[in-house]
């Protein structure tokens, strides 16, 4: 007799499985970015659902200073630690589990995650114009750029 | 990839629409105890008026649209903030008119309880 175990298993392959198809199209592409089609199963076998990198960030330069923006669902003001020293900007923090207490788990796929990532920004910046806001889990680190990194107009002048 | 379909109207003298945006299933737990059946998924970025949820024959759907953010000067993507869509199949015994949800921090959480019909009852065996 087949144990349900194993059926739930293969469904949760099945489900993985349309995830990275989906993800596949939705990922931007990257410079670094391994065959597509390769990463969609050289993971498959790992036991964790949690992304490799988290959280995952986007950096804009808007002009006059740089922002970066990352998904924290689940995380509060408190339990984001961000430090900038030159130019290298790190984020670390905890998800901690949220399971409610008394159920049973039907399904996972948020896992609790321990997260540090450090980044080497483009440029330096102002750290006393540096501002961090958590709002509905998007986080969103606004980092003037440092006087000298300014965009600057360079008069042209006839002679 | 998922794409969700809408029709919107602009004008009346002109054509429907068929407006295509990308979406993506977020993450979910799924909880159960004696009273109610618990989905938690992760939706950041979305606001709690732009967060849909539908019960319909059986079906529970759960839509969040994300608000825009910086647009300009993207140096590095890791990620492309689409919204969220994902369905799910409720089994029979829930009290639909009691299904409750609440959003914080970009996590939501929908109750949806159990007919009393389906909790699990103690019976009292009275004395003859």
């Amino acid at each position: 007799m087949a144990r349900w175990t194993d059926i739930d298993r293969t469904l949760d392959m099945m489900d993985e499985l349309r995830r990275r198809m989906d993800w596949m199209f939705t990922e931007p592409e990257r410079g670094r970015a391994r065959p597509a089609f390769r990463a969609l199963f050289d993971d498959m076998e790992r036991p964790a659902r949690a992304p490799s990198a988290w959280p995952a960030v986007n950096l804009f330069d808007t002009g006059n200073a740089l922002v970066l923006e990352a998904d924290v669902p689940g995380l509060s003001e408190k339990e984001i630690y961000l430090s900038i020293q030159d130019d290298v900007l790190t984020l670390k923090g905890e998800r901690k589990s949220d399971a409610p207490q008394g159920y049973t788990a039907h399904r996972r796929e948020r896992a609790p995650i321990q997260f540090a990532r450090s980044f080497s920004l483009p440029c330096r910046v102002d750290l006393e114009k540096t501002s961090a806001v958590v709002k509905d889990g998007l986080l969103t680190v606004t980092m003037a750029k440092a006087p000298e990194a300014q965009p600057r107009q360079i008069q042209v002048q006839a002679k | 990839m998922s794409n969700e379909t809408s029709i919107q109207t602009h004008r009346s003298d002109a054509p429907e629409k068929l407006e295509q945006k990308p979406t993506t299933a977020p993450f979910v737990d799924i909880y159960e105890n004696a009273d109610e059946l618990l989905v938690v998924a992760d939706m950041p970025g979305v606001a709690k008026d732009q967060v849909a949820i539908n019960f319909n024959k059986g079906q529970l759907t759960i839509e969040g649209r994300r608000a825009p953010t910086t647009s300009t000067g993207l140096l590095a993507a890791e990620y492309r903030p689409v919204d969220f869509h994902r369905a799910f199949l409720v089994p029979q015994g829930i009290d639909t008119e009691k299904i409750s949800a609440e959003l914080q921090h970009g996590v939501l959480r929908v109750h949806l309880p159990k007919s009393a019909s389906l909790k699990p009852r103690q019976i009292a065996v009275k004395a003859g």
